[in-house]
């Protein structure tokens, strides 16, 4: 079973001590990332649901760098201590409330040393809580976000305090001095000073700063008594001297000079600092802010794409254009030359500082892009090549990312329209379509460019040809307008030839043919083309699926509500299937069966098989299927299915995304009762596609793997037949871990059963084998120096060699 | 150091669509390099061109035989430089260089072959011998001592020059003999051909043969032979073949070359010179035809590499030596003299090396070294010598003034900019990036008058091009409605305009589909002819221009001129396609 496409920036990431690591969290672990190669090099895993934040525990001493220990909260309600040169975890603590955000001040220098016994480490957590059951007074509202002290070397809360509360999660940002921390709260900021010797009961001081704008961000000068602060409307704000009245005496930094009341610049009635001043350069909400370690420049960035650096002094700015999607966070390292910042298409970019050079980029699976409400319901976001094991998707920037599966990284990624990055823009270009040929050596893409007032709509068929790598996709041809101004509703490949199919709603498909196939001459062909090579219609109906069938000697074709059969070769109508409810929006082939798979979406969405062999419908249910994969040789199919939102309803009332709303049936086209199930979360925008891995070494396992993508494009490959039973206890343990009232994003936690929809599950003994995650497989992959000691490697090798003997007898 | 950079996004221009390529690549290279002889004519000789010889050095004068004498051009300027003519008013034939290009050979009419000399124009020698008309008179390729003549008495003489004595007589001949040449390997060894069919090869050395060394039988009657370079091969060319033959392998047939549609009347080797791009050296072999083709044959990939049209019925053809000359002659007194560009003056220069000295050794540079005080003083253009590691700086993006607009979010006066431009498909991709901003009807309706008009010249030239048509039809109908006031207001014309708007509603709803109907009718070559006459009358209708005091009156007036006219092409089209369609539905059943 392998697992991925987690998101990358969900959290801030974290450099290590010597800055040659950045720990970045990706859903409930951490990856370790190499900042010289921007690969990973091990994970922490442990978590069971997001983690959301990473504190690496600094060290004073330049000498201790290579100390390696890191702190994660996670909103399975743990706080976990790592060592992470060796992913171990050295300690676990239970905080039983789910952690939203944490801040751990450092130990200060003079506190530790007078005193060793009463040294304790606090952590200031960001957590939702249960008011029911912590009840404060007149409040009745079931849900509350604090912020609490946290006791970590006594693993208890601290006294009890809440320090604030809010309505949201907001996220907690520490000074890097390690004194002051802050949280903005709707149109102010309320900052804390950790006080020099802290107790559970010391006395936390805290000061507000107000302003007429919701703020967003927020990031503390690293020497001063400094704060910086974004707002939605993509003003910064900074407060200087803050605090000075309240923090006073015990202040350090301070050179003592008090100002007067009354020669405050800008700074709101009652609060206590002593000037604030306004930049104003981002057109919208600033998402970034964050100081140089040496303080003399202020990053800041948002939803243009454009990190802007701002001279403290003097307020000069300067810029890294061209970033590309909006910027998340921006994080220093200890080394000065390198810094990080997040983009929200999933991408971690490490910065050479002084020049602002991109190095390199550390690139997840990119988030589902948004589209206008009319092709929000089109099948194809994405496509698989089954081979490879590859994924074609869709992305900001109209982009097509080929994202490998396997490895969990970008292959490569395709430029579709040669258009800039406007973030203010609404969507007014569109790829709506890509698919991958089953060779995975054509790509094709449609793209629709929004017309308006009726003027200047443009619908491009492009198709793609790998180059001498076989993972770059080049531009073939480009076709303008291939049905008129209708809109394309699908694409398929010829399983063997070189042929494609497009259908239109305008009510015909085309058959292109590419002169590959045609050339016979010894010379070369330099570019390959597709020309159109037949055209046809069925009664003016707009078509609205095709696939061709396994051989490739039948093309259906969906006309709404009927499905027509081709010969695709002389183009001639062979036979009529018909007819369903609402019309059809897939069209698939099952194996080499005469069976064919059609699913309908609407008021009375359908699934249903239809027997080609006697031209009638073989069993339907009514169910929305989201996405249909098929195996090329056997007889079985798997369905993604959105549930209907009654059932859910009635598992718990809370939040909807969170919920299991669509479960996966793998069918025998024979029988109507599936052969298994599994339950699944974000279905919606989901995908399925069974993979067939060939150029694995392995032999012993079974080469079919099914492949489930979510609406969020976290992705999980697993074996639907063999190794049911083992495969299930997984599920079984995960979903345990799954159904605790945590998560929001927890990937681990999607899979489980979903008793209600089976009837007869199959009677597969519940004995339970250890999980088999193949760990000879990736056990010595990753340069040896990032390689566990060999002792270690050993024995896990050798376990699962006998593991997958036992398997065996 | 050199550290890949990651370019995150890259900046892109606005892009015109993409044109489809035709499907012959029109110019290979190769086609190219023969195409890149500029054509110049010498007209005003009257007669018909029966053969140009260049000479073999430098600068490679040519001589063309016509009428009763022969001319001597400048390979540079292309003029006449002199005139030789026989003591007598008799047609002369084949004049040929020596090897060493200072004599030349010429037959005539009487069955004398003169030899003059190049400098002083002077007859030297006379050799008689022949009965009829000589057509061939040929110095052997290294041999200045000798020469072989073959005249319409079917003889083949070879001849001592200076003593003006014939040394053989080949009579296996039957008929006239029009063509011979030296063979390129051996001075003994000559071809002639011959009207009946054969090409025969002679060598001077086996004095008694009667038919010759080798005989070919051509097939048809013999109009030109050449020696392939190597040597071992002979072209001959009769009828409308042209034929290669293996000469060393014992006279084999090699391969028939039957491209032209009309006799072919002259071949000659010429050579792909090295400065081209394609493979250096490589020898073609020319035919020119009274079908007034020249085609160029690549004889080892045995195909036909190039080919081109002239007006008239050619017989000779000449390449020079370095290939820097073409010259065809025409049955009508015209040459037809091309010049390749390039760098003759340095191929001259080598050659007065050659002269002069053996070997031109180019004085090598010195390669500056950083002990030189020189090193650090080297300029800007200094070329990087090749241990140096290249640093590139990136290249700088140029970028169109509307693009630059368009960055700035300046939509009005970036269309403006590319109204003004020339080119209406960089005004097309400008106005469909606006439709994709949503901004091209608020700077439609931002445009002031002057620029108004601009947009309407465009429109009414642009908007009935089928390229074009689906998107600038209904833009023009949008202008129209949206600034009918300011049309109004510079001309009395509401009423015109009215009708004109009226009329561009049919034509809205129609023409998208219609012209792309009219499209795929000329892309179908079925109703080519009169198709591309109707779109030739829709470019003219854009073309003209009318300047009327009020230009944009004229522009509204005439912009509807040419929907009406559209409207018209397009009810014939529909027409044509009527009587079309069940010829082809009858055609497609079969």
């Amino acid at each position: 079973m392998i697992t991925g496409g987690k998101s990358y920036v969900t959290s801030a990431p974290a450099f290590s001590n010597d800055g040659k690591r950045l720990l970045v969290c990706t859903g409930s672990t951490v990856s370790v990332f190499s900042t010289a190669t921007a690969l990973q090099v091990f994970e922490l895993e442990g978590h069971t649901a997001l983690v959301t934040s990473v504190i690496v525990l600094p060290v004073s001493n330049p000498s201790h760098k290579i100390l390696s220990y890191c702190w994660t909260s996670s909103l399975d309600g743990t706080i976990r201590y790592w060592d992470f040169s060796v992913p171990e975890m050295l300690k676990k603590i239970n905080f039983k409330l789910p952690i939203f955000s944490m801040v751990i001040p450092p130990i200060r220098e003079q506190s530790a040393q007078n005193n060793q016994k009463s040294a304790d480490l606090f952590a200031y957590v960001s957590v939702e809580a249960w008011t029911t059951k912590k009840t404060r007074e007149g409040e009745s509202k079931a849900l509350h976000r604090q912020v609490q002290k946290f006791n970590l070397t006594k693993s208890r809360v601290a006294g009890g305090i809440t320090l604030a509360e809010t309505h949201k999660p907001e996220q907690l940002i520490i000074s890097p001095s390690g004194n002051l921390f802050g949280i903005k709260h709707k149109k102010k900021l309320q900052i804390w000073q950790v006080p020099p010797r802290d107790s559970e009961r010391a006395v936390i001081r805290k000061i507000k700063l107000h302003h007429t704008k919701p703020l967003t961000t927020l990031a503390f000068h690293p020497s001063e008594r400094i704060v910086a602060a974004g707002d939605v409307t993509g003003r910064i704000l900074i407060w200087k001297d803050i605090g000075n009245r309240t923090f006073s005496e015990r202040d350090r930094l301070m050179d003592g000079s008090t100002r007067h009341e009354d020669e405050r610049p800008c700074v709101r009635e009652d609060d206590d600092a002593d000037s604030c001043s306004t930049w104003h350069w981002h057109s919208s909400e600033v998402n970034v802010l964050s100081f140089s370690s040496d303080g003399a420049y202020l990053y800041s960035g948002g939803r243009e794409g454009v990190l802007v650096i701002w001279q403290l002094e003097t307020g000069k700015k300067k810029f890294l254009p061209r970033i590309g999607s909006p910027l998340l966070y921006c994080i220093d390292s200890p080394d000065p030359s390198l810094s990080v910042i997040s983009c929200s298409d999933n991408q971690i970019h490490l910065l050479k500082m002084p020049s602002m050079e991109v190095i390199k980029s550390i690139t997840g699976i990119k988030r589902p892009c948004s589209s206008p409400e009319i092709y929000e319901g089109l099948l194809t976001g994405l496509d698989f090549d089954k081979r490879a094991g590859l994924v074609a998707l869709r992305t900001q920037n109209y982009r097509i990312q080929i994202y490998s599966l396997l490895d969990n990284r970008e292959v490569s990624e395709v430029q579709v329209c040669e258009r800039n990055h406007q973030p203010g823009d609404d969507v007014t270009v569109v790829v709506t379509l890509v698919v991958v040929s089953p060779d995975g050596s054509t790509m094709c893409t449609a793209d629709v460019k929004l017309s308006e007032e009726g003027i200047g709509g443009l619908v491009c068929l492009r198709f793609w040809a790998s180059g001498s790598q076989s993972t770059e996709f080049i531009l073939s041809t480009i076709i303008y307008e291939p049905h008129r101004d209708a809109g394309i509703s699908a694409i398929a490949f010829h399983p063997s030839r070189h042929m494609a199919v497009s259908s239109s709603y305008g009510g015909d498909f085309k058959i292109w043919v590419s002169n590959h196939g045609l050339q016979q001459d010894n010379q070369t062909v330099q570019n390959i083309a597709w020309t159109c090579h037949a055209v046809g219609s069925y009664k003016k109906k707009p078509m609205t699926a095709a696939a061709f069938s396994n051989d490739g000697s039948v093309l259906a074709v969906a006309t709404e509500t009927y499905i027509t059969l081709w010969n695709p070769d002389k183009n001639v109508l062979i036979a009529v299937i018909g007819e369903t409810l609402t019309p059809i929006v897939s069209l698939s082939f099952v194996g080499n069966s005469e069976y064919l798979v059609s699913a309908s979406r609407g008021s009375n969405s359908q699934l249903c098989i239809w027997d080609m062999s006697q031209l009638s419908a073989s069993w339907s249910y009514k169910l929305h299927a989201e996405a249909i994969a098929c195996t090329t040789d056997s007889l079985s199919f798997a369905v993604l299915v959105l549930l209907p939102t009654s059932s859910n309803n009635m598992e718990s009332n809370k939040n909807a995304i969170c919920e299991r709303d669509g479960a996966i049936f793998l069918f025998n086209v024979q029988t109507p009762v599936p052969i298994a199930t599994w339950s699944v979360r974000k279905a919606r925008g989901g995908s399925l596609a069974f993979l067939e891995i060939d150029d694995r070494s392995d032999v012993s396992q079974s080469s079919v793997m099914l492949a489930y993508i979510n609406g969020d494009h976290e992705y999980i490959l697993f074996d639907p037949y063999g190794k049911e039973t083992s495969k299930l206890s997984i599920i079984r343990r995960e979903r345990t871990a799954g159904t605790e009232e945590t998560g929001l994003y927890g990937y681990s936690s999607i899979y489980g059963e979903l008793r209600e929809f089976v009837p007869k599950r199959d009677p597969s003994p519940p004995v339970t084998f250890g999980p088999s995650e193949r760990p000879w497989e990736t056990i010595f992959s990753g340069s040896s120096h990032s390689l566990p000691p060999l002792t270690k490697l050993c024995t896990s090798f050798l376990e699962s060699l006998l593991e997958k003997r036992s398997v065996v007898v | 150091m050199a550290e890949e950079k990651v370019v995150l996004t890259k900046t892109f221009s606005t892009k015109p669509r993409l044109k489809p390529k035709s499907k012959k690549p029109s110019s290979s290279p190769e086609s190219k390099y023969w195409a890149s002889f500029k054509s110049s004519k010498i007209s005003n000789l009257v007669y018909s061109i029966n053969s140009i010889d260049f000479s073999p050095v430098s600068p490679h004068n040519f001589a063309a035989t016509f009428s009763a004498s022969f001319t001597l051009f400048d390979s540079k300027t292309l003029e006449p430089k002199s005139t030789f003519s026989g003591p007598k008013d008799v047609v002369a034939y084949s004049a040929r260089f020596r090897s060493d290009g200072k004599l030349i050979a010429a037959g005539g009419n009487s069955g004398i072959v003169h030899v003059f000399d190049v400098k002083t124009r002077r007859s030297l020698r006379q050799l008689v011998g022949h009965t009829r008309a000589v057509r061939l008179s040929r110095y052997p390729r290294f041999d200045n001592l000798h020469l072989f003549s073959g005249g319409d008495d079917s003889l083949v003489k070879y001849w001592d020059v200076a003593s003006e004595t014939q040394i053989h007589e080949f009579r296996g001949h039957k008929d006239y003999v029009r063509c011979g040449f030296g063979s390129p390997v051996s001075s003994d060894l000559f071809v002639t051909g011959s009207y009946d069919h054969t090409v025969r090869l002679w060598d001077v050395r086996v004095s008694n043969s009667e038919s010759g060394a080798m005989v070919f039988n051509h097939g048809k009657p013999v109009e030109d032979v050449v020696f392939l370079p190597s040597g071992g091969l002979v072209a001959t060319a009769g009828g409308n073949v042209v034929k290669i033959w293996d000469v060393i392998g014992g006279g084999r047939l090699l391969y028939e070359m039957e491209s032209h549609n009309k006799t072919v009347t002259g071949i000659c080797v010429g050579r792909v010179a090295k400065d081209s791009s394609v493979e250096s050296d490589q020898f073609r072999l020319l035919s020119v035809g009274l079908d007034g083709y020249m085609k160029v044959f690549d004889y080892s990939m045995l195909k036909v590499v190039h080919s081109m049209r002239f007006p008239a019925p050619l017989l000779s053809i000449g390449v020079s030596p370095d290939c820097m000359t073409r010259a065809i002659g025409t049955s009508n007194g015209i040459i037809f003299a091309g010049k390749r560009k390039g760098k003759v003056e340095e191929k001259e220069e080598s050659d007065k090396g050659g002269f002069l000295s053996l070997g031109t050794v180019e004085p090598e540079r010195q390669i500056l070294k950083p002990t030189n005080f020189r090193y650090f003083h080297r300029g800007q253009g200094e070329k990087p010598s090749e241990g140096d590691f290249l640093v590139l700086r990136p290249k700088k993006v140029k970028f169109a003034e509307h693009d630059k607009l368009l960055r700035k979010f300046r939509h009005k006066e970036a269309f403006v900019s590319a109204l003004k431009g020339k080119n209406p498909e960089n005004v097309v991709a400008v106005m469909e990036e606006l439709v994709a901003r949503k901004k091209l009807l608020s700077s439609v309706l931002n445009l002031d008058k002057s620029e108004l008009v601009l947009l309407f010249g465009f429109l009414q030239r642009y908007s009935t091009m089928p390229r074009y048509s689906g998107l600038l039809l209904r833009l023009a109908k949008k202008v129209l409605e949206m600034r009918i006031e300011d049309v109004n207001s510079s001309a009395m014309l509401s009423i015109e305009d009215v009708i004109s708007s009226d009329i561009l509603k049919p034509a809205d709803v129609i023409s998208p589909n219609i012209l792309k109907r009219a499209d795929h009718f000329v892309s179908s070559k079925d109703l080519k002819g009169e198709d591309v006459s109707l779109v030739d009358a829709l470019k003219k209708l854009g073309v003209e221009d009318v300047n009327l005091a009020d230009v944009l009156k004229g522009h509204v007036r005439s912009l509807k001129r040419a929907v009406r006219e559209e409207l018209w092409i397009q009810q014939s089209l529909q027409e044509i396609q009527g009587i079309i369609s069940p010829l082809l539905r009858i055609a497609g059943r079969r």
